[in-house]
């Protein structure tokens, strides 16, 4: 039986992963220099449509590894699926994208399997005849130069951007697709998965914010931000923090402004209990005007501040709160 | 809740091997490397059969860049160096050839001018030199002989095997402020190495692992220190030449205190000045930080400044001890370079020639042991005798009481220094004893509350925001940067002792010598006496003198994710 190299191409929610084509350009230029034969593998239900579009590619065949278990997905069916299958094909090598999913059920499946992975290489090397692979070590100072000891089949992971993807040859006609219908013992997953979300829209732009709101230590304590924020949606701005704040864990650190956190430049800034260190001014002096209030009339924010209000915020916020939402429904 | 950092158990961490890992790359790791990569190309090209590999030494550097955590003020004694790199003076980035020295001792508003300058501080054929801008300099070289440099890897256990030193674990990245692994977790590499070499400067994190397992401080003075505060300022032309040298002794400290002042012209109008408070004072108010703010109101100072500006701020400790605190130097597979061990000339203020001076003596030794495959006590401890019969401590044996005579003081120190400079370093006995500086701080309780006599170095500095600064301000100037998410890198061994004995008993002195604001006491009614310990371990400058200066020593630094620390471009 000749060996064979199997790519296992990504595909979520039916949509090829475009990393694969990735992995593929490189189980081509391995399959040349080797001799071996080259296939590709899409997991899934229903992905026929991938395992065509994979086809068009110079390559030996494509299965289409079709289980209703495989949607949604989740690790333990993945890699029990997987593994029947490659127990089945017995691959020399099995190549995959270094991805979130595949980092994901990738160390399951090996182990599984009692096979070691190379993870997250970037690139390969045939040295007399042994196959070896290139990883990355000390943050890519160094590289080192991998091989297998164990029985096939071997297990490569290809960093993003190892191989071009747009260099993957075209077939000169399609590649016959074979269907694997495979059968998955229910609750086998331990995992339950919940609906797909994206925390994107939680990351706010402060950049883009005209008016900012930001606390600083004179908050004193974690319930009092809600005042702050009370004030931020009154103005219809966004809230902000100094560096103590966000390293206490009261606001997350993407809304910190300062040397360590964004630079901003809104058209109000209005400074609460925040003294103005220079690592905090850096961050915020291109706003177009600075209200600042604080207790202390010599804090630094004084200096920059085009408003300066020296008192308890505690007092004072509150009714400007009131005030503006007068002025606003007025 | 403070976090701390510690190694993550049961992970497995990448094994690497090595010939020789150096770890620190100050003058004096690099130095050594530089010495190691000669001698292994001489003896290949003699025995092209019996070649030698520098493929598998290794240099270590915390910093992201070459150069970026050395901070000196400083001035170069170049005979090590040209033995090192001959004529290295037509390369090397130097500032100026020493061309005007002057003395002083100040008063709060007038100033002495020695009329002599004394014989050690005589710098004629130094060199003026920015101690970042000269290691790049000569770290660029190691890297040219294939020797690796990896930055942004700090050394963070040693590995042992029974008394042996078998390697380095390199720092653990992608912790998070909880000590759990993030998504970009990447342990520590076990460095497998045949050689160990400490070069991590003053109060090395490693060093202090081994000192205190083999115990080898037995029989030695305890280290002394000093915490250099420097600020780099551009004046208008005129104001300094480069290559003018001034020290300074008196204002603002008083007698009770050690230490003094150094201003160096740069080129291009830029002045390195800075004040190095010895960390043996009294008052536990003391802030060394705003000793140099004290000590730029003088008026000889402020007209000197005048018209200037802050351009870099920085802080690092050095030790003071002399010889008879230098700890047994070489052992099974290891040796200590440098600030590391404490060759640092107390009376000269000089220690740059002697760190090149080890590392070159250290590079010898590591050349024979690679030759003869023999890495034992026996074969590393010829570096302990190299140093102990050359030029290192014949420069040493002659200062060595010159820093435990001032413990009692200023004045009698100078009758001690005086006495030992005819005799030889010799005094009044072959060896002052000395103690550890963190004992001679006194308790809130010993203190008057006022300060006196020393209330204008107490408490934080206010600054003018033109001459002066506040502490945040000054740190800002540093450049200093790690990244947030990760635990502290200020271990305390035992939180409530800061809370609840500490505050009531020195006044929580950690706010006050830390010259980067790590440490602060806040608010909360919750604690025993109403406040709690917090911590800003990214403003650390790597100064190590919360290590060194706690008076119940239950704080131990170790080094943060590499990459992080200040940036010392030009210091």
């Amino acid at each position: 039986m000749p060996e064979t190299i199997l790519v296992v191409v990504e595909q979520r929610e039916g949509k090829l992963n475009r990393v694969s084509w990735e992995t593929l350009a490189a189980g081509q230029a391995i399959a040349s220099e080797t001799g071996w034969a080259l296939e590709a593998a899409v997991v899934g239900s229903g992905v026929e449509a991938v395992a065509r579009e994979v086809a068009a590619k110079k390559l030996g065949k494509v299965y289409d590894v079709e289980s209703v278990a495989l949607t949604p997905y989740t690790p333990d069916v993945f890699s029990a699926g997987l593994k029947q299958f490659l127990e089945n094909k017995q691959p020399r090598l099995v190549l995959m994208p270094h991805t979130y999913q595949v980092r994901d059920f990738v160390p399951q499946l090996a182990t599984a399997m009692g096979r070691t992975v190379i993870s997250d290489a970037i690139g390969y090397r045939k040295n007399s005849e042994k196959l070896l692979f290139t990883r990355q070590m000390f943050q890519g100072k160094f590289s080192a130069d991998v091989g297998f000891s164990c029985d096939p089949p071997w297990f490569v992971t290809f960093q993003s951007g190892a191989f071009r993807g747009d260099k993957v040859e075209a077939g000169a006609s399609a590649a016959p697709v074979e269907t694997v219908n495979i059968d998955i013992p229910a609750n086998i997953s331990r995992n339950r998965p919940q609906p797909v979300f994206k925390e994107a829209k939680q990351a706010v732009d402060l950049t883009q914010a005209e008016i900012i709101v930001s606390v600083g230590r004179g908050i004193k304590e974690q319930k009092n931000i809600e005042l702050a924020r009370q004030l931020a949606d009154a103005l219809g701005g966004e809230i902000a923090a100094s560096r103590p704040i966000c390293d206490s864990g009261w606001l997350p650190m993407d809304r910190q402004i300062g040397s360590s956190g964004q630079t901003v430049s809104p058209k109000l800034y209005l400074a609460l209990g925040i003294s103005g260190a220079i690592q905090h001014v850096v961050g915020m002096k291109g706003a177009r005007s600075v209200v600042a209030i604080n207790k202390d009339s010599e804090a630094p924010i004084f200096e920059i501040a085009d408003v300066a209000v020296v008192g308890n915020l505690f007092d004072i916020v509150p009714p400007l709160i009131e005030e503006v939402k007068k002025a606003k429904s007025a | 809740m403070l976090i701390f950092r510690k190694p993550p158990e049961n992970i497995e961490h990448p094994q690497m091997p090595a010939d020789v890992v150096i770890v620190g790359g100050g003058p004096s790791g690099m130095a050594c490397a530089l010495r190691l990569a000669q001698l292994i190309d001489e003896h290949n090209a003699k025995n092209p059969q019996a070649e030698l590999s520098k493929e598998n030494i290794y240099v270590l550097e915390k910093a992201r860049e070459i150069g970026q955590h050395c901070l000196s003020g400083a001035l170069l004694d170049p005979g090590s160096m040209r033995e090192l790199v001959p004529d290295f003076e037509k390369e090397a980035p130097l500032e100026a050839p020493v061309s005007k020295e002057a003395v002083y001792f100040l008063t709060e508003k007038g100033k002495f001018k020695l009329p002599v300058t004394p014989p050690p501080l005589r710098d004629h054929g130094n060199y003026v030199i920015s101690l970042n801008r000269f290691v790049k300099w000569l770290g660029g070289k190691v890297e040219q002989t294939g020797i690796t440099v990896f930055t942004g890897f700090a050394g963070s256990e040693l590995l042992f095997d029974g008394n042996r030193v078998t390697g380095v674990r390199t720092d653990d990245k992608g912790l998070d402020k909880q000590n759990q692994p993030k998504s970009n977790f990447e342990p520590g590499y076990d460095l497998q190495s045949k050689i160990v070499i400490l070069a991590e400067g003053p109060r090395g994190s490693l060093t202090k692992q081994l000192i205190q397992k083999f115990d080898l401080v037995k029989d030695r003075n305890p280290q002394t220190y000093g915490q250099g505060v420097k600020e780099l300022w551009e004046v208008p032309s005129g104001s300094i030449a480069a290559g003018e040298v001034i020290y300074t002794m008196g204002w603002p400290l008083t007698a009770r205190e050690y230490g003094g002042a150094w201003i160096y012209g740069g080129r291009d109008n830029i002045v390195s000045l800075g004040f190095v408070t010895g960390l043996d004072y009294p008052d536990p108010r003391l802030d060394p930080q705003r000793v140099l703010q004290q000590f730029k109101r003088h008026p000889f100072v402020a007209r000197l400044l005048e018209g200037g500006k802050l351009i870099r701020y920085g802080a690092k400790s050095l030790p003071y001890g002399g010889w008879w605190a230098i700890p047994p130097v070489a052992g099974d597979g290891w040796m200590i370079l440098g600030d590391s061990a404490g060759f640092l000339n107390s009376q000269r203020l000089k220690g740059i020639h002697l760190a090149i001076k080890s590392g070159m003596l250290a590079a010898e030794t590591a050349f024979q042991a690679l030759k003869s495959n023999e890495f034992s006590a026996a074969s590393l401890g010829v570096y302990q005798q190299k140093v102990n019969s050359g030029s290192i401590k014949e420069e040493l044996w002659k200062v060595r009481n010159f820093h435990q005579g001032f413990e009692h003081g200023f004045w009698r120190g100078m009758i001690h220094a005086g006495l030992q400079q005819f005799t030889g370093g010799r005094g009044v006995r072959n060896r002052y004893l000395g103690s550890a500086g963190y004992t001679r701080m006194k308790k809130l309780s010993e203190l008057p509350s006022d300060g006196n006599p020393e209330a204008h170095l107490l408490g934080p500095a206010k600054g003018d925001g033109k001459l002066t600064f506040d502490k945040l301000t000054d740190l800002y100037h540093s450049g200093t940067k790690h990244e947030e998410d990760q635990p502290a890198h200020l271990i305390i061994q035992d939180t409530n002792i800061c809370e609840s004995r500490c505050i009531r008993e020195f006044g929580s002195p950690c706010q006050n010598f830390c010259p980067a604001n790590v440490y602060e006491m806040l608010d909360d009614s919750s604690a025993p006496n109403g406040k709690r310990i917090s911590l800003n371990p990214s403003n650390c400058v790597h100064c190590k003198t919360c290590d060194i200066q706690d008076p119940y020593q239950i704080i131990t630094w170790v080094p943060p994710e590499g990459g992080g620390g200040p940036n010392y471009d030009g210091m």
